[in-house]
């Protein structure tokens, strides 16, 4: 991003008020786990979530659905903990903290939608980061499920503007970034580090976020950028999208992502592509289902 | 079609016939044979597919009905006939929107640009095992429709071949009942057909475009008659075919394809295995197999 483009956002990030502060709730969490895990104090982090009663029950309803295959039931927020271990906890609360920062912002793309896409972006690129054989695969989860966060920073920060972008991309059957590029000349990769950087997320997902469109070729993160990048994309065109169509074909072998990917893990090579593809339509149902029965309520409108 | 059969009550697939580890070896076992993949999202759906079938041949539990589509003698006519039970209903206009729109939205556009630079304003399609002529004049229709918006001046030709000669019958009086329409909307169905008595009949002009033809896709001698199309359909065919035969006739659509054309299965069918020269493409949706074009990779980034 250049620097212009930097300073613009960095400003109406500090100006806006209306900006979604981190969840205290995540800021503690991501306190715990920076923290050696000895000296966590588990009934802390127990206490923390379950202050917000509809949180946690969210939280245990995501934790005990089918698309996270657990064994067991976990019936309380101690079991989870316990069970899943913090971090796994933490992106369950990112999961069902995201679409509240979501509230009272017009601009016309349904929350649900957002949401469904979030989601099924972060179990796709767990699940795709499985099936290669990349461990440990827990890690592309929130990459995955944030990597479209500058959205609602444009949603929030740019509304008029932002509700026109969607308007002609769902005309042009276009993708969003295109469209951002042209009527603010920055995308939701931008704004979406600016907020990282704020938030202080961790440097994999920061990446993530600013480089999910333009997925570099080398450096430290290359491949967690490569995994959502085409977990988006799959997403995207499996009905996971943002709630238009996109008049796009999409070849996965001659994808820039997938080279990089396959050069390094031979399963790569090996994975039955169109077999892949229908496991994933049985997933995005799942998701679709999931999204519709967490927040069928306040957050589905 | 038998219609009473598609209403039939569904019964109810218990949850634990839904985690029967035989019904998930059946589900594989019906990927290898015919590239068809049941989502887990359908299993409710297979199982109670097999358990039609089950009923029928007098089989207990899937463990057996497994052992019925593997070891024995009638294992090739029992899977001709679950396959049967799976893909029935999948006949009717409109069927497969996902595919048509990748027609439409993303397949003509980038084919008639490239065709107008070689000033040639034609664009053929092989709707190859064309049944009983709902997939062709579903195609036909959705042409005429941008033959009269964006794709003025251009000529379209499809070729519908079908082994069986009373579905060819069928395709040519091009009278159907409401069922076969039940994915149709009123305002197609008012434009492109007319009522006669209970059915629907489709308008000459939708007929113009389609030529039937009788054709036996494992007669080797006659298929190579067949080529140069942009985009060739072949839907729940070649599902019946065992591997060798399979591999022949994709290899023909290959050859009758032109470079940068595109091959399209049914839903939830793939060519587990079969082709290395076709490649899979994505489309929202829909999934294609694509005929590389040296001049023209395929794969935009979305």
């Amino acid at each position: 991003m250049n620097a212009a483009t930097s300073e613009l956002l960095t400003r109406r990030v500090g100006e806006l008020r209306n900006l979604p502060a981190m969840p205290a709730v995540l800021r503690s969490l991501g306190e715990c786990l920076s923290q050696d895990a000895a000296t966590v104090n588990i009934d802390k982090v127990v206490d923390l979530i379950s202050y917000d009663k509809s949180l946690a029950g969210q939280c245990l309803r995501m934790a005990n659905s089918a698309l996270f295959q657990r064994k067991t039931n976990v019936e309380s927020i101690h079991d989870a903990v316990v069970a899943l271990g913090i971090r796994n906890v933490r992106d369950l609360v990112y999961s069902v903290s995201l679409p509240k920062l979501f509230a009272g912002s017009k601009h016309g793309m349904a929350p649900i939608t957002f949401w469904r896409h979030a989601l099924g972006t972060a179990l796709i690129s767990q699940h795709f980061a499985y099936r290669l054989g990349i461990k440990p695969q827990e890690k592309f989860y929130l990459a995955g499920l944030l990597h479209d966060m500058g959205i609602l920073v444009n949603a929030l920060l740019f509304p008029k503007e932002f509700g026109e972008i969607l308007e002609t991309a769902k005309e042009t059957e276009t993708p969003i970034c295109e469209v951002e590029q042209r009527v603010l000349g920055f995308t939701h990769c931008e704004s979406g580090r600016t907020l990282a950087d704020v938030w202080n997320l961790p440097p994999d997902v920061t990446t993530v976020i600013e480089y999910h469109h333009q997925p570099p070729a080398t450096g430290e993160y290359a491949e967690v950028v490569a995994v959502v990048n085409l977990a988006d994309l799959l997403c995207r065109l499996r009905g996971l999208g943002y709630g238009y169509y996109e008049a796009r074909e999409f070849d996965l072998s001659s994808e820039p992502s997938w080279a990089l990917l396959s050069a390094k893990y031979p399963t790569a090579q090996r994975l039955d592509m169109a077999r892949f593809t229908f496991e994933l339509d049985g997933f995005a149902s799942e998701v679709e289902a999931l999204v519709d029965s967490i927040f069928s309520g306040e957050h589905a409108t | 079609m038998p219609i009473e059969k598609l209403s039939a009550p569904v019964q109810d697939s218990r949850e634990e016939d839904l985690k029967d580890p035989a019904l998930f070896k059946i589900r594989d076992l019906i990927y290898r044979m015919s590239g068809i993949f049941q989502t887990d999202n359908k299993f409710y759906l297979l199982a109670n597919r097999c358990q039609r079938r089950m009923t029928a041949i007098k089989s207990g539990t899937f463990a057996d009905y497994l052992e019925q589509l593997t070891t024995r003698s009638s294992r090739d006519a029992e899977m001709r006939a679950l396959l049967n039970e799976i893909t029935i209903g999948e006949t009717c206009f409109f069927r497969n929107q996902p595919q048509l729109d990748a027609v439409t939205k993303v397949i003509l556009p980038k084919l008639t640009a490239l065709k107008t630079k070689q000033s040639f304003k034609k664009i053929r399609i092989w709707s190859a095992g064309c049944s009983t002529g709902e997939e062709p004049y579903t195609l036909s229709i959705i042409l005429l429709e941008q033959l009269a918006q964006k794709l003025k001046g251009w000529s379209f030709e499809i070729v519908a071949t079908d082994l069986n000669d009373n579905s060819l019958v069928k395709c040519r009086e091009g009278s159907y009942t409401d069922y076969a329409l039940r994915n149709t909307s009123r305002e197609m169905r008012d434009k492109f057909f007319t009522p006669d008595g209970d059915a629907f009949k489709v308008r000459d002009e939708v007929r113009a475009l389609i030529k039937f033809e009788r054709l036996n896709l494992q007669d080797q001698a006659k298929i190579l008659f067949m080529k140069g199309f942009d985009i060739i359909f072949c839907c729940n065919v070649l599902i019946y075919f065992d591997g060798a035969s399979k591999r022949r006739t994709v290899e023909h659509f290959f050859n009758a394809l032109l470079p940068g054309g595109y091959f399209f299965l049914g839903h939830s069918e793939s060519l587990y295995g079969i082709n290395d020269h076709l490649r899979l493409v994505h489309f929202p949706n829909a999934t294609s197999y694509y005929k590389p074009n040296p001049s023209d990779p395929a794969g935009d980034t979305l």
